[in-house]
């Protein structure tokens, strides 16, 4: 087993922040429709409120002396015609040392802190469930890992730097939790690396191929029955308002995400505004602290590629904008689970989740939105023991590391 | 302005942009922190970071905006209140330049996004001029309400309809009861609304250079249905035909995220223009350079056309609401709530505008009486080609034109 990995302590220097603190100073915010609230985007108090608590209060050196009490560490990761890039990622064993080997990936616009609050629920030793070895990387162009610097770094490539960076841990066969676009990773990770890496893994947002007459003619059928079946139009209706009212982020980012990178990078309150709008809406009403925000969207200013970098994943995984988010990846039967939560705004009929793999677990929860880690993360930690767990439905699938003390 | 002064008259307008805003835009420029670019990106990603980097150190050091000021109020520029029933009044912005010619056709001018009314500046001189060979026009060229030096609505739902009330109130306090449109962009797809409203009464003619409408349904247009339908094959027998629907296709997929973005989260994307200079650069000049056929923008042309941006009345987040408001958010079309009328259309087609439906979808819109084709020129096309424009306008409402003396005792001669 070798692992050169080396430890990272996250020091971001002070000239970057006293840059951060200029140009809060300058910033100007733009007049705002009476009574326009969030209608046509993040309202402009809460821009103030934030932007304001970001100039004068928010401490981030506090913020990231707190970050730096878990576990980092960075890994050269070489990347088949991408040279070596250097990963960031986030690594807590757990005292059980048959605890199952889990590799969490955060999605768009999340990062890797989003495993935080899971960490002591899975990193747990109990005879009443199981343990994980917990790895959170931070993927290639966000958070503290280096960006790739050629065009064409997508689905697979995403893949195999995580899986390598597994192997390379010596956790040989491992399972996967993500959600967001570490949901359409996961898809490549179960394509590429499935059964002889990925022994299973979950996902919190249920999203899959939209059946076609020629690749799911009994489902295509059932569609053809839409305007008369309530139920699945109910479903598809959410679906769908996401995908006309929600997907401005999604088309700008898969089409001209350079476009957009120069003000993201460029203005605070930009990208502040770019994020938080997402934060607001995708969660199922979490009670934000202004410190939760600022320190989220202060690993996107000062992430090591600059905020500009991550927004070009969209383009790169859907060879902008020409294909879909799951080109080349078919069903596999990797054991898969969905967690369900209500606020999730990318919501697929559940009747379809087969279509991805090999479904065999399933959770529904009352609370929780699109960042489930962060926001429900008892919730989703309990359905990673539930799932993994003695009499779950993928109870040992790695072998030799099944989560409990000998 | 004294506080007795009545509102809805006209007064001149000169533009000065405060040095204080210059000194601060300078230090932004001075602390501008720009993003990384993938290696052979050119303009694959979105507006080239050379390209970028060049103009930002050009706004920083070389580019006088002083001198583009001055030439700019060397147009006649005038402000004026206008009433919008539900919005109060507006103060409206405006370029006017009469014809020598007595008897020239009143003409309103229609600026879009990413443009504005100086779009117009090199049609004036043309359209101005007299002759016994064309026809001469009184030109008046708007800013859009929230664009340019116009002020913006400060509720929500100003739509098709009150642009429309703008543009006509506007017209009518010049003494212009009758007039020609002309428009392209919002332009166009705001002038549909205005010809439903103010057809025949007021609005006597017009010339898009947009030509575009709604897609035809079963029901509504049975045989353009039909045709549509047939597209992926009919066209592979035609060239053009081909060409046209695979760049109409193109754009639908790749080329409106500024549209699904700026419908949906106008204000979301406004902190971004309002606070950076740098990032309302690129997602305007980024359109500059991929909305046209291959213009060649000096940075001068670019910074200014940014500048009216960045310094425009209602500042740079305003102008992208309008793309909210025609849509109701993305819930419909911008021509929902129009219809077709039989007010004399005219088309210019330039070979580079983004979308290129079949022709004759536009009858679905009004009564077609002009068409022109152009080998050159595209999105912008008066900044662009200004004299095959102007040429178009000429044709349609000069004599032997089909739309010829449209506006009764001023058909443009002396």
């Amino acid at each position: 087993m070798t692992n050169w990995a080396k430890p990272f302590t996250l020091a971001v220097p002070d000239a970057d922040v006293d840059l951060l603190r200029a140009k809060l100073e300058l910033a100007t915010l733009p007049h705002e429709l009476d009574g326009a609230g969030w209608k046509y985007g993040a309202p402009l108090a809460d821009i103030q409120r934030l932007a304001e608590y970001w100039k004068s209060t928010f401490d981030w050196r506090k913020a990231e002396r707190s970050i730096n009490e878990l576990p980092q560490f960075t890994t050269d990761i070489e990347v088949d015609g991408f040279g070596s890039l250097n990963i960031h990622f986030l690594h807590q064993k757990s005292e059980v040392e048959n605890a199952i080997p889990l590799l969490f990936v955060h999605g768009w616009p999340g990062h890797f802190l989003e495993v935080r609050k899971m960490l002591p629920y899975l990193t747990a030793g109990s005879p009443d469930h199981p343990a994980f070895h917990v790895v959170a990387p931070s993927l290639p162009g966000f958070g503290f890992s280096e960006a790739p610097s050629k065009p064409g770094f997508a689905g697979p490539q995403y893949a195999e730097t995580f899986n390598k960076l597994m192997v390379s841990l010596g956790y040989d066969e491992y399972v996967y939790q993500g959600g967001d676009l570490g949901h359409i990773v996961g898809i490549y990770v179960a394509n590429l690396y499935g059964h002889k890496h990925l022994k299973g893994w979950l996902s919190n947002m249920p999203m899959y191929r939209v059946p076609t007459v020629f690749s799911n003619p009994l489902i295509f059928l059932k569609l053809l029955t839409y305007p008369f079946n309530k139920s699945l139009r109910d479903q598809l209706t959410v679906a769908n308002r996401f995908r006309t009212g929600e997907m401005g982020y999604f088309m700008v980012q898969a089409t001209v995400p350079q476009t957009l990178g120069y003000s993201l990078a460029d203005s605070p309150v930009g990208l502040l505004a770019w994020i938080y709008e997402k934060l607001h809406k995708a969660v199922g009403n979490y009670p934000w602290t202004e410190d939760e925000v600022l320190e989220w969207i202060s690993i996107y200013w000062f992430s090591r590629a600059g905020p500009g970098a991550n927004v070009r994943m969209y383009y790169e995984l859907t060879g902008g904008n020409s294909h879909d988010l799951f080109e080349g990846t078919r069903w596999t039967s990797v054991p898969l689970g969905f967690a369900w939560f209500p606020q999730e705004p990318v919501r697929f009929p559940r009747s379809w989740a087969y279509l991805l793999g090999k479904v065999v677990f399933e959770s529904e929860h009352e609370a929780g939105g699109h960042f489930a880690a962060f926001e429900q993360p008892e919730a989703l930690a309990g359905d990673l023991r539930k799932m993994f767990g003695r009499g779950g439905p993928a109870y040992g699938v790695v072998p030799g590391k099944d989560g409990y003390q000998v | 302005m004294s506080e007795f002064a009545d509102p809805y008259s006209e007064r001149p307008f000169t533009l000065a942009v405060p040095d204080v805003e210059l000194e601060l835009l300078r230090k932004r420029l001075d602390l501008v922190r720009l993003p990384d670019e993938l290696d052979g990106a050119a303009w694959h990603y979105g507006a080239a970071r050379a390209d970028v980097a060049r103009l930002v150190a050009h706004w920083r050091g070389g580019f006088d905006w002083r001198a583009r000021e001055a030439a700019i109020n060397a147009l006649p520029m005038f402000v004026r209140g206008v009433e919008v029933e539900g919005f109060g009044t507006l103060e409206v912005h405006y370029v006017h330049r009469r014809s020598g010619v007595e008897g020239a056709i009143p003409l309103l001018f229609v600026h879009g996004w990413p443009g504005s009314f100086l779009e117009a500046r090199k049609l004036l001189p043309l359209l101005t001029a007299g002759s016994p060979e064309y026809p001469s026009f009184h030109v008046v060229a708007v800013s859009l309400p929230g664009f340019g030096f116009s002020e913006a609505p400060k509720k929500p739902g100003f739509a098709g309809p009150q642009y429309a009330e703008v543009f006509n109130k506007l017209m009518l306090a010049l003494g212009y009861d009758e007039y020609v449109y002309q428009g392209g962009d919002w332009g166009h797809m705001i002038g549909v609304h205005a010809v439903h409203i103010y057809g025949h009464k007021h609005i006597k003619a017009w010339l898009t250079n947009l030509p575009i409408y709604r897609d035809p349904t079963l029901f509504t247009y049975p045989v353009y249905y039909l045709q549509k339908l047939a597209l992926p094959i009919t066209t592979r027998f035609n060239d053009r035909a081909r060409i046209d629907y695979e760049k109409t296709k193109e754009w639908y997929k790749r080329g409106t995220g500024y549209y699904s973005e700026q419908a949906t989260e106008p204000q979301t994307v406004g902190y971004s223009l309002a606070d950076s200079p740098v990032g309302l650069l690129a997602w305007i000049y980024e359109k500059l350079v991929t909305w046209t056929d291959h213009y060649p923008w000096t940075d001068d042309e670019v910074l200014e056309w940014i500048s009216v941006y960045w310094f425009s009345r209602a500042g740079p987040a305003a102008a992208s609401r309008v793309y909210y408001e025609m849509t109701g958010g993305y819930a419909y079309e911008y021509w929902k709530g129009s219809e077709r009328t039989s007010v004399p259309l005219g088309a210019s087609y330039f070979p580079a505008e983004l979308t290129r439906p079949p022709k004759q979808w536009l009858n679905m819109l009004g009564k077609v009486v002009f068409q022109s084709e152009h080998d050159r020129g595209g999105h912008f096309a008066a900044f662009e080609q200004p004299e095959l424009l102007a040429g178009d306008l000429r044709k349609m409402f000069g004599k032997g034109g089909p739309a010829y003396g449209v506006v009764p005792g001023k058909d443009g001669y002396n």
